[in-house]
């Protein structure tokens, strides 16, 4: 059996590539701090110089582009120093002709595409204004966009090209809880920070996951401030059918998005305020659901509040089901802060449909128009003549985003300086910048203290036609939902 | 496979006439080309590392495929359900029971080929058409079955992320070798396939492995009964092949091949659920293969290899087509990648329905006979 | 099991089999006079339903809703000879293999080309019938002293007469037009049909032809239903199992099977959180709408291969 012997060894050769080096224990043990983060392993496995600055980008600047053989302990003090000493005289304001690429991918292709576009537009209308007005300190801002097509394949095949092309990848925003829970690990391990507008508490809070900051709160917490408001009002809005009891149905989509509100710790509270959860279906993440079958079991099961996690064509379907069934004044509707929005309106048969709606609205809306950060994201949108369904709150909300990662760049730039500014630095901002207002207020957060997404919004109800998004309840802290993880 | 010999090469030994590759300048040749698969990570970008994982994971599918499709003429739509089982499995054994992700690997494999033969249990009563909407009903079922059971294991749609795959080693004489690098919080070496520069090389080894093994199923007694299933199922019986044993056993290793790459690809993706595969990966599956070449170990690397680039291809023309249509913006890289795929496919199977493989054997001919090309 | 809403949900289900079933029936008919199963249906009936929207909506030509469905049937019936011509002509005599795998290769082809020239944007499908007025009937029995009312949507309604009457159209067509009855010759045998002067190429087209009336039927009655987007194409997959519950070949089988997956859908929304296996087996169930079809079929290949009113073509092993 010769051919067998030849296989095995060339199989153990293979193996044997693997293993191109050994690296001594201890060096990494000295510097190692208990930052669960900075487990990188040190040495690539071919010990290739070309690869160090990918595993170590803290240390990128330092680093000099022809260097032969790799240092033998890159996780050395260095990281430290350079941080904090040139910062002072590296405090500049001009940096002309400096580029800081901000990464975003998300679904324009596939089921989320409607909510989608509007975010990628103010994204990027908000960064040419950004850029035209003198960028950040001068530097301008490079866009690069990949349209995932709502798979989380194609999420990590963007993230692969993007951090793979560019060794100093700091800040990528996302778009979708699915792609969030599945890259959080990567943006903490790769030290980039994420700011997303997929609401995923797994995301913002999971086991290795750090790096990943929400544009708004999650969807427990919604879930928890929307309950709150009905149990404590609801001898005045309980539909004429309901009892003395909210019983609530969870009629939502199936995926990481459409059950996020459903959790353990959103049981309990519900429970604690003398809700009972009667029923719990989905329906399909199209346009084409039928959404009778859900709405007609909870009514049997003696539901009179409805919650739904989706946006879109997934409040208005269970809006033209309720109408088609005549039960519109049989149940009180509530959504998280993406059901109430324009887009729901492109696929509600009937705009009455939609008025009565509750939900957490953690921004300002448009019809604000004498506040000067709503001003300025209308003054963006129609400069760029975007057409009008994409007046919506995902174009606000990256406007203000894009408005929160300036600041943040900018701050870490006053501390480090440009040239050691990474996505490290800008976590450092982040977190240490306190109470943040971006567009003058449009959002609030306050990224102190290990949260990661905000905890302050207002409660809105559509009342009437199509954009009377009124104010139930202004700012309020919302309850605090937040999971916990083993780890 | 009357291959085609230069004059005066012949086989002087019984070895020699079995062996796969003949020639000392072949093995060179294969050792230098796996060698530079390996250094990979020293001199290809990343992006194009990443490329290559996923070419080598879904080769690791199609291999599974030609041997149900190719080898014993099952046509089977259901190859990537049977990879979410894989994934799924590996995803619980790593994630959640803690085992080493190089024993839950053959473990998925296993897994997913129990499930594999499941589904293959309809082949004793149908075939041809009816078998194919047998798998297909797997590759509803399945996934159907992730979202819809076990809710507190299984996360229902949401899924679940993954793991790392990493290897822990003991500290030898205060070193670290292999690679690893040490872990002050529980005191082992650790290498962990983070990054495509890292996890291709489980992609490589696994793929080598699986090479290997779908070469000699193919050489053996098993890969000519499958054959003969396929050529005449009649004469086979006849000839004393069970049937129904040997489609069981096609089904079976395809699946197994099936849950090994889905498992590799919930790591590689680090997180799954019953959509990170799904209906559309069946089918692509079966175009690799087509384009490929069925019933030929070379196909599912060829077909794997080309039809993922052409996928990579649409992305690449993304922005010419929006430079041209700015109105299509979106859609321009969900319009690019069926209509590509579509048309290749469609291409292949009017003018070249035996694959690349087949052309490259017509290569290999040309070039022995030269100047005499046909 | 909420007994009580038992009517209910068996007339919606039986009514949804109606387009279900006219989509099964647009399979058979291919299927039976060329031995093809078209997986390209689906973005067949996609296609029929954004060229409808397209001629009728403002952001297109603006044209009355009824001339936009003739110039959509139009250009499904050019798309079907087109297809025949093009891509599957070559493929006679091909293994079944390449003839499943040709269709799919289309599917995808022609899902990219509406992409590239519809976009991906959600449409609003013109409303023909109201949404918020639905039809109530109240049955003649009780269930607890309660009166049941059966709440049924008009597009529902409406949607299932209009594929019956095709349905019946098309019946009619095969029984007694010249046409037909070539088609249901050359689908006995090939050879002996053409042996007594019929143009089997020129059936294939006409087959081709009417299946792309047929789809582009469907998708408007889908469409009509419930808005236009992309996952219009995935609609036919509900519609499979039903062509083989009735048999590949036969026509009334791809109906009852298309109104038995239709019942089986709303069925399976019955089980509340009283049921005899818990409530999480419950919501299990009532989450199936879409494998049920599947479930179905795998029985039937068990129990009955060649469907329910099959030919008995297929060759036990």
């Amino acid at each position: 059996m010769k051919k067998w012997t030849t296989l095995t060894l060339f199989i153990l050769l293979g193996v044997l590539l693997l293993a191109a080096c050994g690296s001594p224990a201890e060096a990494p043990a000295n510097t190692t701090t208990n930052q669960p983060a900075a487990e990188e392993p040190a040495e690539e496995p071919m010990a290739e110089p070309t690869e160090e600055p990918m595993a170590e980008p803290t240390e990128e600047p330092m680093e000099e582009p022809a260097a032969e053989e790799p240092t033998e302990e890159p996780m050395a003090e260095p990281t430290e120093e350079p941080m904090e000493e040139p910062a002072a005289e590296m405090r500049t304001d001009n940096l002309e002709g400096e580029t800081i690429t901000f990464y975003h991918f998300g679904d324009l292709s596939g089921p989320y595409a409607a909510i989608t576009g509007p975010l990628v537009f103010g994204m990027e209308d908000a960064v040419a204004a950004i850029n035209e007005n003198g960028g950040i300190r001068g530097a301008t801002i490079e866009v690069q966009f990949a349209d995932t097509g709502g798979s989380v394949d194609e999420a990590v095949a963007a993230y692969d090209r993007f951090t793979g092309a560019d060794d100093n990848a700091m800040i990528m925003i996302t778009y979708g809880s699915g792609e969030v829970e599945a890259l959080a690990s990567r943006f903490a391990e790769d030290k980039i920070v994420n700011l997303s507008a997929g609401l995923s508490a797994v995301g913002f809070y999971g086991p290795d996951s750090g790096y990943t900051f929400g544009l708004g709160p999650i969807y427990p917490d919604q879930f928890g401030y929307f309950l709150d408001y009905v149990t404590a009002n609801w001898d005045t809005i309980k539909p004429a059918t309901a009892g003395d009891e909210v019983k609530l149905a969870y009629l939502s989509w199936p995926g990481a998005f459409g059950q996020g509100a459903l959790t353990d710790e959103t049981r309990a509270y519900a429970e604690s305020l003398g809700v009972e959860i009667v029923a719990e279906e989905t329906y399909d993440l199209s346009p084409t659901a039928d959404t009778t079958t859900a709405i007609l079991n909870a009514q049997a099961a003696g539901a009179n509040v409805i919650w739904t996690n989706s946006l879109a064509f997934g409040p208005a379907a269970l809006m033209n089901g309720l109408g088609a069934l005549g039960l519109q004044q049989d149940f009180i509707l509530g959504g998280c802060n993406w059901a109430m929005d324009l887009a729901t309106y492109a696929f509600v048969s009937d705009p009455a449909l939609a008025a009565g709606l509750i939900s957490p609205f953690p921004y300002l809306w448009w019809n604000d128009a004498d506040h000067p950060g709503i001003q300025y994201a209308q003054s963006l949108f129609t400069a760029n003549e975007r057409t009008a369904g994409a007046q919506n709150v995902g174009y606000l909300l990256l406007v203000a985003g894009v408005d929160l990662a300036v600041k943040a760049i900018e701050q870490a730039i006053d501390t480090v300086g440009f040239d050691n500014l990474t996505g490290e630095a800008i976590y450092d901002a982040l977190t240490t910048m306190g109470p943040v207002e971006p567009l003058d207020g449009v959002v609030r957060m306050d990224y102190s203290d290990g949260v990661r997404a905000p905890r302050f919004s207002q409660l809105r109800q559509i009342q009437g036609g199509p954009d009377a998004f009124n104010v139930l309840q202004d700012w309020t802290e919302m309850p605090d939902l937040r999971p916990v993880f083993d780890n | 496979m009357a291959v085609l010999r230069p004059a005066g090469d012949f086989d002087t030994s019984y070895e020699q006439d079995m062996s796969v590759i003949r020639k000392r300048w072949q093995w060179v040749a294969l050792l230098l080309f796996l060698a530079a698969l390996f250094a990979l990570p020293a001199y290809a970008p990343e992006p194009a590392v990443s490329l290559v994982n996923r070419i080598g994971i879904a080769i690791i599918a199609v291999q599974g495929l030609n041997i149900l499709t190719g080898y014993t003429g099952q046509i089977s739509l259901g190859q990537a359900a049977f990879m979410t089982v894989g994934a799924y499995i590996s995803a619980l054994l790593v994630g959640q029971a803690g085992w080493s992700f190089f024993l839950a690997l053959p473990v998925a494999g296993l897994g997913a080929g129990l499930v594999g033969l499941l589904f293959g249990l309809p082949s004793l009563r149908v075939k041809g058409f009816y078998l194919v909407m047998a798998t297909l009903s797997a590759q509803f079922i399945i996934p159907w079955l992730t979202r819809n059971t076990f809710p507190n294991l299984l996360n229902g749609a949401q899924g679940m992320n993954v793991p790392v795959p990493v290897i822990k080693l003991p500290v030898i004489a205060n070193t670290c070798f292999l690679g690893t690098t040490f872990d002050p919080e529980t005191a082992v070496c650790l290498y962990r396939f983070a990054t495509p520069n890292e996890f291709i090389y489980i992609t490589l080894v696994v793929l080598i492995i699986s090479t290997v093994v779908a070469l000699n199923i193919s050489r053996s007694r098993l890969g000519r009964a499958f054959i003969s299933v396929r050529d005449n199922d009649l004469a086979a019986e006849l000839l004393g092949v069970n049937l129904f044993a040997y489609k069981l056993r096609a089904f079976f290793i395809a699946a197994v091949y099936a849950g090994v790459a889905g498992a590799m690809l919930a790591h590689n993706l680090r997180h799954v659920n019953s959509q990170t595969v799904g209906l559309i990966d069946s089918i692509l599956f079966m175009g690799m293969l087509v384009v490929g070449g069925l019933g030929s170990n070379l196909g599912p690397i060829f077909g794997a290899t080309l039809v993922t680039l052409l996928e990579e291809l649409a992305t690449v023309l993304t922005p010419i087509l929006i430079t041209l249509m700015p109105d299509i913006a979106g859609g321009a890289t969900a319009a690019l990648r069926p209509l590509i795929f579509g048309l290749a496919l469609m291409l292949f199977l009017i003018f070249e329905p035996r694959g690349l493989a087949y052309r490259w054997t017509l290569i290999k001919a040309a070039w022995r006979l030269r100047p005499y090309a046909r | 099991m909420n007994w009580q809403l038992l009517p209910q949900f068996a007339i919606t289900g039986l009514l949804n089999g109606g387009p279900i079933a006219l989509i099964a029936l647009g399979i058979v008919l291919i299927f039976k006079s060329s031995e093809i199963f078209n997986f390209a249906h689906g973005q067949m009936l996609l296609i029929g339903a954004m060229t409808t929207w397209w001629f009728s909506a403002d952001e297109g030509l603006g044209l009355p809703l009824w001339t936009a469905v003739l110039l959509a049937l139009a250009v499904s019936i050019l798309l079907g000879l087109l297809i025949e011509r093009l891509t599957l002509r070559p493929m006679t005599g091909q293994p079944l293999l390449s003839i499943i795998l040709m269709t799919l290769a289309l599917g995808q082809f022609l899902q990219g080309l509406t992409i590239l020239t519809f976009g991906t944007t959600q449409r609003n499908f013109p409303v023909i019938f109201s949404i918020t007025d639905p039809y109530r009937i109240t049955l003649p029995f009780t269930y607890n002293d309660n009166p049941i009312i059966v709440i049924l949507k008009q597009n529902l309604v409406w949607s299932f007469v209009v594929a019956m009457v095709c349905v019946i159209v098309l019946a009619l067509f095969f029984q007694y037009t010249r046409t037909g009855l070539s088609m249901r010759a050359t689908a006995e045998d090939h050879e002996t049909a053409q042996s007594v002067g019929i143009r089997i190429n020129r059936v294939f087209g006409i087959s081709w032809a009417i299946a792309g009336i047929i789809a582009a039927i469907g998708g408007v009655l889908i469409a009509t239903a419930s808005g236009l987007d992309l996952s219009l194409s995935i609609v036919v997959l509900a519609a499979f199992p039903a062509v083989l519950l009735g048999g590949l070949e036969s026509i009334p089988g791809a109906v009852l099977g298309g109104l038995i997956i239709g019942l089986a859908q709303g069925l399976v929304g019955l089980p509340n959180n009283n049921f005899f296996m818990g409530p999480e087996v419950a919501q299990a169930i009532r989450n199936s709408t879409e494998i049920v079809p599947y479930v179905i079929l795998l029985i039937v290949l068990v129990i009955r291969p060649d469907g329910l009113f099959g030919q008995k073509r297929i060759e036990r092993i």
